[in-house]
């Protein structure tokens, strides 16, 4: 007893308070403890102890075993990752999702905040990816559109998604409160519409109805059309979220930024959006994971994603057994990705109320 | 602009609010260095008249002029009143989000182009002014109301305006607080800056006023120097009011 220090001992009371106070509150703390132990020593068993890792190892060895056979992600990973994209040329697709992750995670970072860094990096990386995986140029193989598959089409998707729909739910944001009437209405119109059509209703009507209506300059490819559907859909909902920031920001900030003379873009850009922004985040970073999750559903118009192309990896004879180890493997890259979101997202709010805190 | 006209010339000034009129033909003339105190009870529409003159309300009848330039739908001369008309508020509304001294600097540096390293010169010598140039590197919202208030005054001082409104810049404060930013406000008047101040600080109004100016319903009810005004008000309103205010 003698040796615990003060903060110790603090923590310790307040463990015993929290979770074993009562009669009641010891049986929820035990049981809690039982289930959660059962469960991890099932994963355990599961993943690890009862699990095959040899690389080499077929269906019959595996089936020997009770656990999990990763030798299916060992023979199989690359159809997972890349899809049907060429064989051969599948380091494109590899370096391609580097260019994505580097140039993401270089825009999180404070230091890169400026519309000319920003805009340089992410001109940058979108021609680099482009020339990577459509190749056609400096000795590429050319890859159409339609074999992209994989974690790159996820990334291209879900990134091409926020870099459009982005700044569109800002513009349309900014129109739903605009001082015409008529604009204000007829923005509030489209927002409502958008948001009552299903997304897989608009993936159809991109991917197939579109090229019926436009006029074939503009049809374009499927990919790119997909894309921009998503895009709008992203937008319709980032913009009502965006709005309710704006209404959390009192009156008197563009009040006192009006009397101090400064026009219309400067006064959103420096003043208004920003707190906005602060006060949107949250519900901003979910709307981003949505949006990641919601890339899988282009399969229906014939893209195979991550997840369809984990669909193709097992669904030869040979590994039809081992749908479980590859929807885990997937299911990690996709956690990988949300989770960092997440964090990044939490920094975020950290790092926006830090100044602002009563000291 | 022009300097030798008056710095703000109000003609038969209407606002209506749908069918509430909040103003009724106002006629108010205010010269270059002037000090006016605008007083009268809540709802008489003394701040809804110093917002028509650097227009965050739109007036829907009568004239405004501020060094002859007619206030109008041209956007051009609203943001040309704007730069010269500075403001400070009840609620103060610094911007949160940037330190004390982005506060000061953003106006100056994005509408009068004024380089970095001189906006913030200037922005220091306006702290020092109010007295609190050792906040200038700290976020509004670890100062007291007093300081944040000041610091709205720097602010609006930092793009050297013609003319500065204050639209009861002391209500919100705690007791404690009002005379540090009276203070402030007794200096500026001093150094002949024009000022237009609707409050209720009738101490302030004594001691730098030109002009008092009761308003009620709407309207201009009576208009004089601080020392009739409060010795020998004519209208029986205004000495209601008067004694309402003064009275305990």
């Amino acid at each position: 007893m003698t040796a615990i220090p003060l903060a110790r001992q603090g923590r310790l009371r307040r463990l015993r308070k929290d979770f074993f106070g009562s009669t009641a509150s010891t049986m929820m703390t035990l049981a809690s403890v039982a289930v959660i132990l059962a469960l991890l020593r099932w994963v355990l068993n599961w993943a690890v102890l009862n699990a095959t890792f040899s690389a080499s190892a077929t269906q019959a060895v595996c089936a020997e075993r009770s656990g999990a056979c990763w030798a299916v992600i060992a023979a199989r990973w690359r159809v997972i990752l890349f899809g049907i994209y060429p064989y051969e040329e599948q380091w494109r697709s590899a370096l391609a999702c580097a260019v994505v992750v580097v140039v993401i995670v270089l825009s999180c970072l404070p230091r890169f905040w400026s519309f000319g860094r920003l805009a340089l990096t992410w001109g940058f990386g979108a021609a680099i990816f482009y020339i990577l995986m459509r190749g056609g140029v400096l000795g590429l193989v050319r890859v159409n559109e339609q074999q992209w598959g994989g974690l790159p089409l996820t990334l291209f998707i879900f990134v091409a998604t926020g870099v459009i729909g982005m700044p569109l739910a800002i513009v349309l944001a900014l129109m739903r409160r605009s001082e015409l009437p008529v604009v204000a209405r007829v923005t509030g119109w489209i927002i409502d519409t958008i948001r009552s059509l299903p997304l897989l209703s608009i993936l159809f009507t991109c991917a197939i109805v579109l090229p019926f209506m436009l006029p074939g300059f503009l049809v374009g490819e499927k990919l790119y059309r997909v894309v921009f559907g998503i895009a709008l859909f992203f937008a319709a909902y980032q913009a009502e979220i965006i709005r309710g920031g704006f209404q959390g920001v009192p009156r008197g900030q563009e009040e006192a930024a009006k009397a101090l003379g400064l026009p219309y873009w400067p006064r959103m850009a420096r003043i208004v959006l920003p707190q906005a922004f602060r006060l949107a985040l949250p519900a901003t970073i979910n709307q981003f994971v949505i949006a990641f999750m919601e890339t899988s559903l282009v399969v229906v118009v014939g893209f195979v994603e991550l997840l369809a192309a984990g669909n193709t990896a097992y669904h030869t004879g040979e590994w039809k057994f081992a749908y479980i180890e590859v929807y885990a493997f997937v299911a990690a890259i996709y956690f990988a990705f949300v989770f960092g979101l997440s964090r990044y997202g939490a920094y975020l709010e950290a790092r926006m109320s830090a100044g602002q805190r009563k000291e | 602009m022009d300097l030798t006209a008056p710095a703000i010339e109000i003609r038969n000034l209407d606002k209506y609010y749908g069918a509430f009129q909040a103003l009724r033909g106002i006629d108010l003339r205010v010269a270059r260095g002037e000090r006016v105190v605008i007083c009268g009870p809540s709802g008489s529409g003394k701040s809804t008249m110093i917002r028509c003159i650097n227009q965050l309300e739109e007036h829907d009848g009568g004239e405004i002029r501020v060094f002859g330039t007619l206030l109008d739908d041209n956007l051009g001369s609203i943001d040309e009143i704007r730069r010269e008309v500075g403001m400070v508020f009840q609620q103060f509304n610094l911007f949160p989000h940037m330190t004390v001294l982005e506060n000061c600097t953003l106006a100056p540096m994005l509408v009068r182009r004024t380089p970095r390293t001189e906006a913030e010169a200037v922005a220091m010598r306006y702290l020092e002014k109010v007295r609190i140039p050792d906040q200038a590197g700290k976020y509004p919202g670890q100062l007291s109301g007093g300081q944040q208030q000041r610091v709205a005054i720097a602010r609006a001082l930092c793009m050297q305006p013609e003319i500065l409104l204050f639209d009861e810049p002391t209500s919100a404060l705690d007791p404690e607080m009002i005379a540090e930013v009276l203070d402030v406000m007794v200096t500026l008047a001093q150094e002949g800056m024009t000022m237009v101040c609707v409050t209720h600080e009738m101490g302030f109004a004594r001691k730098v006023a030109d002009r008092v100016i009761f308003m009620d319903n709407g309207e201009i009810i009576e208009e004089a120097p601080p020392g009739e005004f409060f010795d020998a008000p004519k209208s029986e309103r205004t000495r209601l009011f008067l004694s309402q205010v003064l009275g305990h």
